[in-house]
């Protein structure tokens, strides 16, 4: 089954979590779900992966994160987009947005 | 910061327990859905592990972040801080010099004191030992200096088993040693035969002095040496123990060789030699034909003794007080007991001994350098904070100017934390750098120390590597202080305000700091220009006490009987070298004495005056033995009867004879004679009622210093040079211009009278006055440069403020201008802050620098310094110096035309 969803191509993981935590605040399991359900389950991502980049994107200072009482009534660490992340999403966006254009012209040629 | 702070044990245990938590909470997030799913408890929680990867990996992941991330931001802030520094060498260069004085020169002078004044004696348990001192009037001659004591009274508080688990006593002397072909003149010590034992010094090599070597005076005589001797001067020959050597031409066998740790009991001046106390007479006489190691009168040795394990110094002084007592009581009823006045008995038998601390030893040139040193770590301490209140300066000033590019920087994401953080790497970095270039600086300023304080040979510049290490620290901590404030600031930094202040330059909060920290500047330059101004002065009074013109001056030593010559030979060499001397062209006299002056020495004697009535001055008057012609010869005028002539010299050949004239100083015929001519009265020699009064009195000389500069208004007597055996003495030259030009001259007359006969301390006047002044030189010298520093550091300080507060208020100025305010008014307008700044700088420093004045007067020098005008004159200076620091920047601001000031908004 794990072998009909996609790896996660490098290095688009922290684009993903800022994307989905620009919708709003949430803790490592909650966009572990959110991520599973955005992609209609195609992206596979190892659960555990997830939070050295976010460690990475709370250290680069493009999210911040607070305990707080999660939906079940127990602590957990939320994450949300700083100012500095929103920019750095638009950023990303904008060149992913690029790339891919760029691929689709090249698939388009060859066609 | 925060990154730094990462580094922490319990931060970084906090981290990881957060991390645990945060884990834990999605594996049990899953194991719940799952379970709610209907599979099994272990079934979900195995599923949750294989999804989520191996917790301790990513454990281990999360945890490569955060390292990588520090070392990231480290490497990133240290080239920031290097390139940020390199950009502005002035500031860096400043800031680096000033840690590195600071860190060198505190390292070198702890290093010093540490060496000299605090180190005890690498003996079994130093802290036990305590040395004895006689308080009172001992009725003794002495020998030496320090608490001296005699040898009979050593051997019985040897007695004391109770209070002392041992005594011994010493004395320090200067022989001539030869071993082989070598003959040079070596530091020995005369010690008792508990000396070794007591101490609980064990041999290098053979043995060391016992108590069988020490019975009774004569005997087969025997020595040990010091291991130091022993290598660099025998080559470390293991055959040395039995062997003969001469101590002052006379054979002495080695027993054996002393540890190389062990210098003896003065640390700064290592021993050469160790000869037993009853050996003295016979081997190294204290003065020609010196034979008193029995005599109860005679004050010679420092006595020490060990306490015994649960014996307080209290105690023991307390305990000793019956005894002595009883010692003393017996001593009066003793053969041989002088027979002295009645209130001097009295006196002799209130005595009491007092207990010493003794465990870092005795030196005499710890006395000599205890102060002088306690004043330059004074000193260097207050540089040292000086220097760190301009480091402090420039990184506060640093910090305001660069409030704009901070905020920016905070505008475009830079945590505040991580702002701060790159600050205090950079004061990090600063006195890092400090750090290694005071580190390089040590081990010089340490030389420099030395050689400004004493000529001593054997102090060796020493840096101690824990007093680094301190300095080291000290230094961190300095600069992260620095660092702080700025680092404190920009954390109150609002966004906003800051970039809207930007253009208008800094906050007042910066300024009021800056302006505080230049008045403490201030003060503790005031401080260190006042200590100068005394220093100068006192050495200019000590200079002023030599009492006669000493430019032109020669003077040297002769000992003939060092070479073997007998009494008879020596005293012809000594008068064909006198005669050969005077007949050298350009000298306009000549005259010899028995001592060099000025080497803090003399020699006293109890005398009786007798006048219209029978005068016995109240304690041992100095005396000194010169030649015909002395007084002449010195410039030091004889005021009333006449010098020493021709009817004074014993005929060569003559047998000598007891004294027959005196000459006397004035403070000796206002003391002792309510200033009635003396001239025509008689002496004698001796305290007793019987004492023959057969000296007369034939002239008065005007005071001059003679034992050391400090001594004013001490009563002297001059005999005649030749009364008595001559064998050895000093030689006074005036030479008609530099005496310098003299000495190939002497140095040939010497020779042909004997050119085997050394010619020692061949030197100027003026040299040996700089060589009695060398510690107060030094430390003028020193302190002065204390001060000169300091008053640049403070104006460097004083400028860098008042150019910051002529910049802020440049608009202000230009306004003013415009509306027709003069040029001088503008410029008061600025100097103002400056002179509030001087005033109140002045007033904090009056009453410390006023303590000071009293602290020198007092205790510094033992001679009279007015405070009061050298402090005028201090102030004065730094007002004038710091006045025109602040004049400066105030008119270059005020010359700027209205219009411009004003377009640079």
């Amino acid at each position: 089954m794990p072998s009909s969803r996609f790896p996660i191509p490098q290095g688009t993981l922290d684009m993903l979590i800022l994307r989905i935590l620009s919708l709003g605040p949430g803790h490592g399991y909650g966009i572990a779900q959110r991520l599973q359900q955005v992609s209609r389950d195609a992206i596979q991502v190892n659960q555990g992966s997830l939070y050295p980049a976010l460690h990475r994107l709370e250290e680069k200072g493009w999210l911040r994160a607070e305990w707080r009482e999660s939906e079940t009534g127990r602590e957990a660490k939320f994450y949300s987009l700083t100012p500095a992340g929103r920019k750095q999403l638009e950023v990303e966006k904008e060149s992913w947005n690029r790339l891919a254009t760029a691929v689709r012209l090249i698939f388009a040629e060859g066609g | 910061m925060s990154k730094l702070l990462n580094l922490l044990p319990w931060i970084r245990r906090r981290k990881e327990r957060e991390l645990e938590r945060e884990l834990r909470y999605h594996l049990d997030r899953r194991v719940d859905e799952l379970r709610a799913a209907g599979v099994s408890e272990a079934d979900a929680r195995r599923r949750a592990a294989h999804e989520f990867g191996g917790v301790a990996q990513v454990q281990e992941a999360v945890r490569d972040v955060w390292i990588h991330r520090w070392l990231d931001d480290l490497g990133r802030d240290v080239r920031y801080a290097i390139r940020g520094l390199a950009r502005r060498p002035g500031f860096t260069a400043t800031a680096l010099l000033s840690l590195a004085l600071g860190i060198g020169a505190s390292t070198a002078i702890l290093s010093q004191v540490d060496q000299l004044l605090l180190r005890r004696l690498p003996v079994h348990e130093p802290g036990r030992l305590v040395q004895l001192a006689w308080v009172g009037n001992s009725l003794s001659a002495t020998w030496g200096g320090g608490h001296l004591l005699s040898y009979p009274l050593c051997r019985e508080l040897e007695t004391r088993a109770e209070l002392f688990d041992g005594v011994l006593c010493r004395a320090p002397t200067t022989v001539s040693l030869s071993t082989g072909s070598e003959r040079q003149p070596v530091r020995a010590e005369l010690v008792s035969g508990s000396y070794f034992e007591v101490l609980g010094v064990a041999p290098e090599l053979g043995r060391l002095l016992d108590r069988s070597d020490d019975r009774e005076p004569g005997g087969q005589p025997v020595a040990v040496l010091s291991h130091a001797y022993w290598q660099s001067r025998l080559g470390g020959a293991p055959d040395v123990v039995g062997s003969r050597v001469l101590v002052d031409d006379r054979p002495v066998t080695v027993v054996g060789i002393a540890p190389a740790r062990f210098v003896g009991l003065d640390p700064l001046a290592p021993t050469a030699l160790w000869l037993p106390a009853m050996a003295t007479p016979q081997v190294a006489p204290l003065e020609r034909g010196w034979d008193r190691v029995l005599d109860r009168r005679a004050a010679w040795l420092h006595v020490i003794a060990r306490l015994a394990p649960d014996v307080s110094m209290e105690e023991a002084r307390r305990a000793l007080r019956p005894w002595f007592r009883a010692t003393l009581d017996a001593d009066t009823r003793r053969p041989g007991f002088p027979a002295v006045a009645p209130d001097e008995r009295r006196a002799f038998l209130a005595s009491t001994l007092d207990v010493l601390p003794a465990a870092r030893g005795m030196s005499s040139l710890r006395g000599a350098l205890e102060r002088p040193l306690l004043v330059v770590a004074g000193g260097t301490l207050l540089l040292l904070l000086l220097s760190s209140l301009n480091v402090g300066g420039l990184l506060l000033a640093r910090g305001a100017a660069r409030r704009g590019e901070l905020a920016t920087r905070m505008a475009m994401g830079a945590s505040r934390r991580r702002v701060a953080g790159q600050l205090l790497v950079e004061s990090s970095l600063l006195a890092l750098g400090g750090g290694v270039l005071g580190l390089l600086a040590a081990p010089v300023l340490s030389r420099v120390l030395l050689s400004l304080l004493t000529w001593s040979d054997d102090l060796r510049p020493h840096v101690d590597l824990r007093t680094l290490l301190l300095a080291l620290l000290a230094s961190a901590l300095a600069a992260a202080l620095c660092g702080l404030a700025p680092v404190l600031h920009t954390g109150r930094v609002s966004l906003i305000a800051s970039l809207r202040e930007q253009s208008r330059s800094a906050t007042r909060g910066g300024v009021a700091l800056r302006k505080a920290l230049v008045v403490g500047q201030l003060a503790l330059t005031l401080l260190l220009l006042t200590g100068a101004g005394l220093f100068v002065q006192s050495l200019a009074r000590l200079h002023a006490n030599v009492g006669f013109d000493g430019r032109g001056l020669a003077l040297f030593s002769l000992d003939p009987a060092s070479i073997g010559h007998d009494q008879a030979r020596a005293e012809r060499a000594m008068r064909e070298v006198l005669r050969r001397v005077r007949e050298i062209p350009g000298v306009t006299g000549a005259a010899v004495a028995n001592t060099t002056m000025l080497t803090g020495g003399w020699s006293t004697r109890r005398l009786t005056i007798q006048a219209d009535e029978r005068i016995v001055p109240d304690r041992p008057v100095p005396y000194m033995r010169v030649g015909a012609d002395f007084f002449r010869t010195l410039g030091a005028p004889v005021v009333a009867g006449r010098d020493f002539d021709a009817r004074d010299v014993r005929a060569p050949g003559e047998a000598p004879r007891p004294w027959r004239s005196a000459i006397v100083n004035e403070s000796f015929v206002r003391r002792y004679l309510g200033g009635r001519s003396p001239v025509g009265h008689r002496l004698g020699v001796g305290a007793q009622p019987g004492t023959a009064t057969d000296i007369e009195i034939v002239g008065v000389v005007r005071d001059f210093s003679r034992r050391s500069l400090r001594d004013e208004d001490v009563p002297q007597v001059f005999f005649p040079y030749w009364d008595h055996d001559s064998g050895d003495g000093a030689f006074y030259v005036r030479v008609r211009g530099a005496p310098e030009s003299a000495f190939a001259a002497i140095r040939a007359a010497v020779a042909q009278v004997d050119p085997a006969l050394p010619v020692s301390s061949l030197r100027t006047y003026a040299d040996q006055v700089d060589r009695a002044t060398w510690t107060e030189r030094a430390l003028a010298r020193l302190v002065t440069a204390f001060g000169v520093t300091a008053l640049l550091l403070s104006i460097v300080g004083l400028y860098g403020v008042m150019s910051f507060v002529v910049t802020q208020r440049r608009r202000e100025l230009g306004v003013r201008l415009a509306l027709g305010a003069t040029r001088p008014a503008a410029v008061w307008l600025v100097v103002r802050d400056a002179v509030l700044m001087i005033g109140a700088g002045t007033a904090i420093a009056l009453p410390a620098a006023w303590a000071l004045g009293r602290l020198v007067e007092a205790q510094l020098y033992g001679i009279r310094a007015v405070a009061a005008p050298t402090i005028a004159a201090a102030s004065g200076a730094l007002a004038l110096a710091a006045l025109v620091a602040a004049l400066v920047p105030a008119w270059r601001a005020a010359s700027t035309s209205p219009t411009e000031a004003l377009r640079l908004e």
